[in-house]
């Protein structure tokens, strides 16, 4: 009798202990959040970028993890809308994360920032692009690794200097993002006494871009610089370009980047000047394209680059801080020089020296051309 | 006058598309009064099915064209039969069953978001992408097949309509649902058809306007508004008033664009404030149903 109650207790024992693993394992892992969005207008972009965050989680955790625990990546869904991303980062600080990492739209991360302000929780995005998220509010939790929209500008002025443009046409989407790369392009221009003689938005939505592309071909610009960042209205852009038989140069911001064009643009690419964050000849690059294809069994791109460089960031952070107590995090973040990226060209490194809390090299950025459908060699690197 | 005519072409083939997006709001609206705002997502469904058809599985342009048509017959009836029907005869209100069909239109825009990914994907036109001059008329391959191919199928629904007893019946029911009941007219089977036929041409609306938009995920919503949009200013009542709603439409967005002397940001205004003064001073459209000229 007393031995049939000894092996169900044992077996209650059992039973109880596995039930608790994974608690356990919880309780033992560092905790690092993710707000990403999964249906809303940022998904095409939010999702390599936090597949290249995941693709990091699980190396780390593979090579041991971080200060000798595994890291658990919470994933949120703030369908890229501003007051969810507020709300995704709030369950992710009740839920001990210890960083949050925000690969959403730029005025969702901008609304998570509220969050962290409060919380003092460390906040990063990646893959933000947006000039005014580290100037808007003043939270020294939060750190963007994203190139900046100005970055690029001065990166394709740069290349272009040679080129003696005076009056050159811009062209942008209605999106949120969209607009606000146009603005700081616009701004670059006009800094560098380029007169912006035509200005056209394309709608989300439209079925063509001739009209507007017909304005530009009335204008005689010398150039023209695409800001739009959702893939269809660039696409409209490019063909109505084509079709209408226009001429001029075009300069295109990083999203003319993404490989997708090469199939949604096919044969309207050509000669097609882009900057991009992703130089396939860095050694580090080479190692990160290496180790996704061999873990996954894909070829990675640039987005799936910012991702993975966010969260070993964050890593990187952490174990400098020999915790992850948010402050000496904090501290560790800010501190951060010369981390070796995979974004960014050859020799140019993420760091917030003096203050700065924008990490991305501002000579980091490199000039690509299309060979046909083909994203062509760097041909151009920085602002120099 | 060359922009001009340029966008003669580009406005028209434009303005098609919203109109066959208004007709398949039509065909269920006018006999059923319910207004189904998935259309849109019907749309992209077709756009998706071009692409199945056309680009990874290629096949004959004509026969893509069948596929999808049937293809979309079959979603519309299973859309009926699913949302609407059990609604309609368990004595809900009419908004019941309209508030189901937004419910829809989420499960069409996840099911496609799930199974094909965010990234838009390419649909081939049917001729090329080079571009046609016809006389002083200039414009893409694709803009004169979208014209052509809406001629085709308003002619036909007119005609479907105008001269057929079938068509009769549609027209009865729309008229008065409960004495086209009392003549014998199957309620069920009109409805049915009129969601089989809107789906049917929601789809080609989709199809046709891919190879410019891609097939994307989030390519519904505009299309409905579009389309939506030209059925208020045409008028619900008749076929006619569809295209000639689209027509108008396209005409004032993108010659506001062209030649309006406003800022880009609030030429995109336009067609809304289009709309809310067709709501306001002719809610009825354009054209006026057949009861109402008697």
């Amino acid at each position: 009798m007393k031995q049939v109650f000894l092996m169900k207790a044992r077996s209650v024992l059992a039973v109880s202990l596995m039930a608790l693993a994974p608690l356990a394992f919880a309780q033992n892992t560092i905790r690092i959040g993710m707000i990403t969005d999964k249906v809303g207008p940022a998904k095409a972009f939010a999702e390599p970028v936090a597949q290249g965050a995941i693709f990091a989680a699980r190396e780390l955790n593979a090579r041991g993890g971080l200060l000798g625990r595994q890291i658990e990546l919470l994933v949120e869904d703030d369908q890229g809308k501003p007051d969810v991303s507020a709300t995704a980062a709030r369950k992710l600080v009740d839920a001990g994360a210890v960083f949050i990492l925000s690969v959403s739209l730029t005025p969702a991360t901008q609304q998570a920032q509220s969050v962290t302000l409060e919380t003092k929780v460390p906040h990063l995005t990646p893959s933000n692009s947006g000039d005014t998220l580290t100037t808007q509010i003043a939270n020294p939790n939060f750190w963007q690794t994203g190139p900046l929209a100005s970055t690029q500008i001065a990166t394709l002025l740069s290349y272009a200097r040679n080129k003696n443009y005076k009056r050159v046409a811009l062209i942008t989407e209605n999106s949120a993002l969209g607009q606000l790369t146009n603005q700081f392009f616009k701004a670059g221009l006009e800094k560098s006494g380029i007169q912006v003689v035509s200005e056209e938005v394309v709608p989300g939505g439209s079925t063509t871009a001739d009209p507007q592309m017909q304005k530009i071909r009335a204008s005689n610009a010398d150039a023209l610089f695409m800001t739009g960042v959702t893939v269809p209205e660039n696409a409209l852009i490019l063909r109505a370009y084509r079709q209408l038989g226009l001429k001029m140069p075009v300069l295109a911001n990083y999203n003319l980047s993404i490989p997708v064009y090469a199939t949604i643009a096919k044969g309207l690419l050509d000669g097609v000047v882009f900057v991009d964050a992703f130089d396939p000849v860095k050694a580090e690059t080479r190692r990160f394209i290496d180790g996704y294809k061999k873990d996954t069994g894909t070829e990675p791109f640039n987005l799936h680059g910012y991702g993975y460089d966010g969260l070993m960031l964050v890593a990187d952070a952490i174990r400098r801080a020999g915790s992850t107590d948010k402050d000496k995090v904090r501290d560790a973040m800010q501190a951060t020089r010369g981390y070796q990226s995979v974004m960014g060209g050859i020799g140019s490194s993420y760091g917030f020296a003096d203050g700065r809390r924008t990490g991305f090299d501002t000579n980091g950025m490199v000039v690509r051309v299309y060979e046909g459908d083909l994203q062509g060699k760097v041909v151009h690197v920085g602002q120099k | 006058m060359r922009d001009f005519l340029e966008l003669v072409v580009s406005a028209t083939a434009s303005g098609c598309v919203y109109a066959l997006v208004a007709l398949a709001y039509l065909l269920m609206t006018r006999p059923t009064g319910i207004i189904n705002f998935a259309v849109g997502e019907w749309a992209m469904v077709g756009a998706f099915g071009g692409f199945l058809l056309l680009s990874r599985f290629p096949i004959p342009y004509p026969v893509a064209i069948g596929l999808v048509l049937l293809g979309m017959f079959v979603v519309g009836g299973l859309t009926e039969r699913l949302t609407v029907r059990p609604l309609v005869e368990a004595g809900a209100p009419p908004l019941a069953p309209i508030l189901a069909l937004l419910g829809m239109l989420v499960v069409f825009r996840e099911l496609i978001s799930v199974s094909f990914g965010p990234d838009p994907q390419p649909v081939p036109p049917a001729f090329g992408f080079g571009r046609l001059e016809l006389g002083l008329l200039a414009g893409s391959h694709q803009s004169f097949f979208i014209i052509a191919v809406t001629a085709v199928v308003f002619t036909g629904v007119w005609y479907f309509f105008e001269r057929t007893l079938a068509g009769k019946s549609f027209e009865a029911v729309a008229i008065d649902r409960r004495a086209a009941a009392l003549m014998g007219i199957n309620l069920r089977l009109v409805t049915a058809l009129a969601f089989c036929a809107g789906g049917a041409v929601a789809g080609l609306a989709g199809l046709l306007v891919s190879p410019n938009v891609s097939a994307h995920y989030l390519m519904g919503l505009p299309l409905a508004i579009q389309g939506f949009t030209a059925l208020v200013i045409g008028g619900v009542g008749r076929v006619e008033g569809a295209l000639l709603g689209g027509l108008i439409l396209a005409f004032v967005e993108q010659f506001t664009v062209r030649y309006a002397p406003v800022p880009p940001g609030l030429a995109m205004g336009v067609p809304l404030v289009l709309l809310i003064g067709f709501l306001l001073l002719r809610p009825t459209g354009l054209l006026l149903a057949r009861e109402a000229r008697a």
